[in-house]
């Protein structure tokens, strides 16, 4: 590979300061008294105990999944802090007074933040370390009856609506990671769309990891009531640190009939160094369900960072002529390995999915594609088109497709389709030959490649998303 | 290793000793002793394990076998839909037992074609050299079980430039609840040319066994073509196992048909150890009833400028369920391959099922690889194409069935398998109307 | 057009249909009588193709009120296979491809269901390989199409050639010749429409469905209707497609919205 090539795609990681916020955090380690002692200082009510105990209980007979195409050594369970939260000095009142090192933080992430946040339109929930700091714009959804807040807040304010839906897309003993999270998850964000009701605004919610030995487990669920519409993007950065730090998180997503949720991820958190040493192992479960006729569930992930990736964003299609979408763009680069994907559960009749993912491996890292498409016997009708394509730049990158086809219903049609591409030499002098120089001929092959994922995105996302491929990649993506 | 399992393989080992055995001191007795006591070492497969998910083998675990003990009685004219009329070289075996009676062994231009059992001893060193090459020995439970009852097959050998005419095997069953462990060996030496007809048939429905491994070894510039006709009795259980390996520029082009047996398994391993080599797979999965067919490739590009073509086929009707899973390794280095695989599946029935899992996997980047799966039902559009011509819906439906078949059937360049393919297909499909 | 009027061979009242649950024919009126050549033009999406294919019984299609009589049956009532039977015949703009099947034994096969179903002789694979060749030659084909898979791999001219043998061989009553003319070079269109005119007769007719008025300088119509809108705004002679290929189509739009 040239070296011109080498250089674009060894751009250093632009988010790997670290704050210094005084932290209030539990002892490494993991046990039922562990848990106790986050439950007691969220102050959560004895059901939430109850379904962490359970968990963990679970989580104690279960063993870390295997089949991933990822090698990482073992984890130490009890060398991770479960709980680390920023110390407040009191508690805050409105935008103005959070801890100004942590805005500082913020606007070196580019998170619009306070002022940002009006310009933008984004109301925006951010999760630092495990705690939820601040919800903006939460008046102004509240006048429509849409509940955004952090998770701790929705366990205290609407305990109802959290308990009917938690755990009920993603089990507590779904797998290892979710049983985990369900034991030990500190915050994380909670939407509620009421009947009827678009929601007027994109929400968003940005994650940090800041200190060193914490994982983040953080919580999301969201819930369209019929008829609702919501848009909800998430990003996520930490800082640079030598060990590796875990992210375990679950997101839950109950779509009603006709409802709309559309779920985007700019997953940027550190990824380790050019040797692989350091970053985040994201190991998340993400799931929807597509409970109500004609709902549907559209996720969007850009994932660039972590050492590890092990995620498969799923809609379940219990719904008659429910949808589901996943649209995915992945980066490797140097030791990344990413198994990510989706998985498409047709259960109701005439349902859909779309899949579209793009692999794009750079570097020695290694980049699977593993989706389910599963067609149950009373999906009379279904459809599903699957489109997987894979991009290598270097030869000494993987990248590999593991597409689980099961159909059990005559009427069902699926289709997968994938190809494998790369920019080489040949297509650089191409462009050269035009007059195009490297940079912005692997920025246009690279943004022609992702092209039917970016559209999928929010405006803002979009513009931000390119950015990150381009730091990734080289300067002058977008 | 469950017990039920366990106790299976001991009823299936028992009638090992019944064997005839070699002279003493033959080296295929270490061989085998190896292989046995590997077998017992390997646990057998079960759903729980990540290649086996859909095809589960309890069925055949809780059957007891008898060893093949003599080969049943057979007169010739009973063969006589069997025969391959292009090929003057066949080698019959009757439950397992070679007939040189129902045998057609000629010259071969040049090359060996005898009996397995034969070469052991009259070719020891090169049948040495190459048994266990492609398929290890005691690489699965089922090689290792093979390898243990190594008994009888083919050997064939086409030394170098070499072109042999079609080589025709046929395994018959005659006898309910024997197991046969078929071993071929295929030795295609540099710049030569052969033709292997495989086949598998029965003239009961009754239960049986086979356990076959057949290895294709092809030097530089080798051209083997390799028919694989899977038509046991509707009760068997198949499992077979292929290893091929590909030297510089050999080219390799298969057929592997699964009409028949309650449960057949396939694995095909193909590994291009030589740089340009090629080859084209193509699959034929025809089920119905409660049958379950289970194809898993593994086509391992390991030298560059080689080229990989696969076309997966599968029809699926009543309660069968077919599963196909490809698996295409592209290894660093590999660069300038070219790689196409197609698993199309044909549902028939609200009951059928299909699970298909086309795999790459590419670890060099100046490759050209694409695949792609589909699963569901003949296209409205050609069905109204055909009935707007006059033809009847269930007649339009009938003749895209058998040319959903056909197209992969007609590629076949032996005109007597492709009529008895054809045949199979058109009484299976209901086209009754297009016989050629 | 000198001679009587032939007779009525379809008779299309006030059709519409939807697919898919949109409304594509909102009220089609048409009546063509044999020795009549008739084309219908208009813009991509007026509903040419859909008039053709709810004609020739596309089970996509729903046909929702209206109704259209071939050779004074009820043809709505009819299979798509009957109405083949019956001589009615579509040529696709699109011809399927049917790899695995040989043109010949696909195209004798058609040829002797068809005959059957009108208690005419069938032919025996020799007698069809003469008769079907013979048929080639009047479209310039070469036999080595019978060998072949049908369609697979024909190239569009191949494909529409392949398309209007099939209509020498069912000898229909009727033929909805539907854009047979796109994807042809000037020699593949001279050959196709003189296959077309060699097929023509007192009792038959022809309609022509086409975008492009260039079929029409080789097979005239007695009629040309423009289609918009899912309806036959208007209707005229040969001089109209020429009015057509000089102004477009927007003029008989505003036109028709002006009446």
């Amino acid at each position: 590979m040239s070296t011109v090539l080498q250089n674009l795609i060894d751009q250093p990681y632009q988010h790997g300061f670290v704050t210094d916020i005084e932290s209030d955090t539990v002892p490494k380690g993991l046990s039922e008294e562990v848990i106790r002692q986050i439950s007691l200082k969220k102050d959560e009510p004895d059901w939430l105990l109850e379904f962490r105990l359970a968990a963990y209980r679970h989580w104690l007979t279960l063993s870390e999944p295997a089949w991933p195409n990822v090698k990482y050594p073992p984890i130490d369970y009890q060398d991770i802090i479960y709980y680390s939260a920023p110390k407040p000095k009191n508690k805050l009142a409105s935008m103005d007074e959070v801890d100004p090192e942590l805005r500082r933080t913020f606007e070196k992430l580019g998170v619009p933040l306070h002022e940002q946040a009006a310009l933008a339109g984004v109301a925006v929930d951010v999760i630092f370390d495990s705690v939820s700091v601040t919800t903006t714009y939460k008046q102004k959804l509240a006048d429509v009856g849409i509940v955004f807040c952090s998770f701790s807040e929705a366990v205290r304010e609407h305990p109802e609506l959290v308990r009917r839906y938690l755990g009920t897309v993603v089990p507590a003993a779904d797998n290892f990671y979710a049983a985990l999270n369900s034991a030990v998850f500190t915050d994380g964000s909670f939407v509620y769309i009421p009947r009827g009701v678009k929601c007027p605004m994109e929400l968003s919610t940005y994650f940090r990891i800041n200190t060193q030995e914490s994982g983040q487990f953080e919580r999301t669920l969201i819930v369209a009531e019929e008829g609702a519409e919501v848009s909800y993007l998430e990003g996520c950065t930490a800082p640079r640190f030598d060990t590796n730090q875990l992210h375990a998180a679950v997101v839950e997503l109950v779509a009603l009939d006709n409802a709309y949720i559309k779920y985007s991820t700019v997953q940027n958190w550190y990824a380790g160094d050019a040797n692989g040493v350091g970053g985040i192992y994201n190991f998340v479960t993400k799931r929807g369900l597509c409970q109500g006729v004609n709902s549907r569930i559209s996720w969007t992930q850009v994932e660039t960072g972590s050492a590890i990736t092990w995620k498969y964003p799923s809609c379940v299609l219990l719904g008659e002529n429910s949808v589901g979408e996943f649209y995915s763009v992945a980066l490797t680069n140097h030791r990344q390995q990413a198994d990510t994907g989706t998985k498409m559960i047709h259960v109701g009749r005439n349902t859909r999915s779309t899949i579209v993912s793009k692999g794009i491996s750079a570097g020695e890292s290694n980049n699977s594609y593993r989706g389910l498409v599963k067609i149950g016997p009373k999906a009379a009708g279904a459809r599903n088109y699957s489109q997987c394509d894979s991009m290598l730049i270097g030869d000494r990158c993987g990248a590999n497709t593991f597409p689980y086809i099961d159909v059990q219903n005559s009427t069902a049609r699926v289709e997968h389709e994938a190809t494998t591409s790369k920019i080489g030499e040949d297509q650089l002098f191409y462009f050269a030959s035009r007059g195009i120089g490297n940079e912005e001929a692997v920025s246009m092959i690279i943004n022609g490649f992702v092209k039917d994922v970016f559209t999928q995105l929010p405006m803002e996302f979009a513009v931000e998303a390119g950015r990150l491929l381009g730091l990734k990649l080289e300067g002058s993506v977008g | 290793m469950s017990t039920v399992a366990s106790t299976w393989l001991d009823s299936l080992l028992s009638g090992h000793e019944l064997f005839p055995e070699h002279r003493a001191g033959c080296w295929v007795n270490g061989l085998r002793a190896d292989a046995l006591e590997r077998a017992h070492a390997l646990t057998l497969p079960t759903p729980r394990d990540e290649d086996w998910r859909f095809t589960d083998l309890s069925p055949l675990y809780r059957l007891a076998f008898r060893a093949p003990v003599a080969a049943g009685a057979l007169d010739a004219a009973s063969l006589a839909p069997f025969d391959v009329a292009e090929a003057p070289l066949r080698l019959t075996f009757v439950d397992g037992h070679f007939v040189p009676r129902l045998s057609r062994l000629a010259e071969a231009g040049g090359a060996l074609v005898l009996p397995l059992a034969e070469a052991l001893e009259s070719h020891a060193e090169l049948v040495r050299a190459h048994l266990g090459g492609c398929v290890a020995n005691g690489g699965s439970a089922f090689a290792a079980i093979n390898t243990a009852y190594l008994h009888d097959g083919l050997f064939l050998h086409a030394p170098r430039g070499v072109r042999v005419p079609p080589v025709h095997v046929l395994y018959v069953s005659t006898r309910a609840d024997v197991a046969v462990s078929p071993r071929l060996l295929v030795i295609a030496d540099a710049a030569s040319e052969l033709v292997l007809v495989e086949d598998y048939v029965a003239v009961h429905q009754d239960t049986y066994g086979v356990n076959v491994v057949a290895e294709v070894v092809a030097g530089p510039g080798a051209r083997v073509r390799h028919m694989r006709l899977q038509h046991d009795s509707k009760n068997a259980f198949h499992i077979g196992t292929t290893g091929v390996r590909l030297d510089r520029d050999a080219q390799y082009g298969a057929l592997a048909v699964a009409f028949g047996a309650r449960i057949s398994r396939l694995d095909l391993h193909l590994t291009q150890a030589g740089p340009g080599a090629r080859c084209e797979l193509d699959g034929l999965a025809l089920l119905a009833g409660r049958q379950l067919a289970d194809t898993h490739s593994f086509i391992d590009h390991a030298a560059a400028d080689g080229s990989s073509r696969q076309e997966h086929r599968c029809i699926v009707d009543d309660g069968a369920h077919a599963v196909f899973n490809g698996r295409i390794l592209v290894r660093e280095g590999a660069q300038r391959t070219n790689s196409a695989q197609q698993s199309r599946n044909l549902l028939l029935s609200d009951k059928a099922r299909v699970d298909a899992k086309p795999q790459l996997e590419i670890f060099a980047d100046d490759v050209k690889c694409a695949h792609g799966a589909t699963v569901g039902q003949l296209e409205a559009e050609e069905v109204f194409y055909l009935r707007s011509r006059g033809l009847s819906e269930s007649a339009a439906r009938a003749m895209l069935t058998y040319a959903f078949a056909a197209g992969l059937v007609n590629r076949i360049a032996l005109p007597s398998v492709v009529a008895r393919l054809r045949e199979t297909l058109t009484a299976r499909t209901g086209n009754t109307e297009i016989v050629r | 057009m000198s001679q009587s009027p032939g007779r009525e061979l379809l008779h299309v009242d006030g059709l519409t249909a939807t697919v898919a649950g949109k409304t594509i024919l909102k009220g089609i009126d048409l009546t063509v009588r044999a020795g009549e050549v008739h084309a219908i033009m208009g813009p991509n999406g007026s509903g040419k193709s859909t008039l053709s294919k709810v004609l020739a019984g596309h089970p996509a299609y729903e046909v929702t009120g209206g109704g259209a009589t071939f050779l004074g049956a009820n043809l709505l009532d009819l299979e798509p296979e009957e109405r083949a039977r019956a001589g009615f015949f579509l040529s696709f703009q699109y011809p399927v491809e049917v790899p695995g099947v040989a043109n010949g034994q696909f195209l004798r096969l058609v040829y002797n269901t068809v005959q059957g179903a009108r208690g005419r002789e069938e032919l025996d694979p020799l007698e069809f390989d003469d008769f079907v060749r013979d048929k080639m030659k009047l479209l310039e084909m070469d036999p080595a199409f019978l060998d072949r898979s049908v369609n697979e791999g024909f190239s569009g001219g191949e494909k529409k050639r392949n398309e209007i043998l099939q209509m020498a061989l069912l000898e229909p009553s009727l033929a909805f010749l539907d854009e047979t003319d796109s994807g042809l070079d000037i020699d593949a269109l001279r050959v196709v429409a003189g296959g077309i005119n060699a097929l023509r007769s007192a009792d038959n007719a022809v309609v022509l469905v086409t975008h492009y008025q260039r079929l029409l300088d080789y097979v005239v119509p007695d009629y040309v209707h423009v289609m918009e809108g899912g309806r036959l705004v208007k209707t005229g002679g040969r001089e109209l497609a020429l009015e057509l290929e000089r102004r477009g189509y927007d003029w008989v739009a505003q036109e028709a919205r002006a009446a």
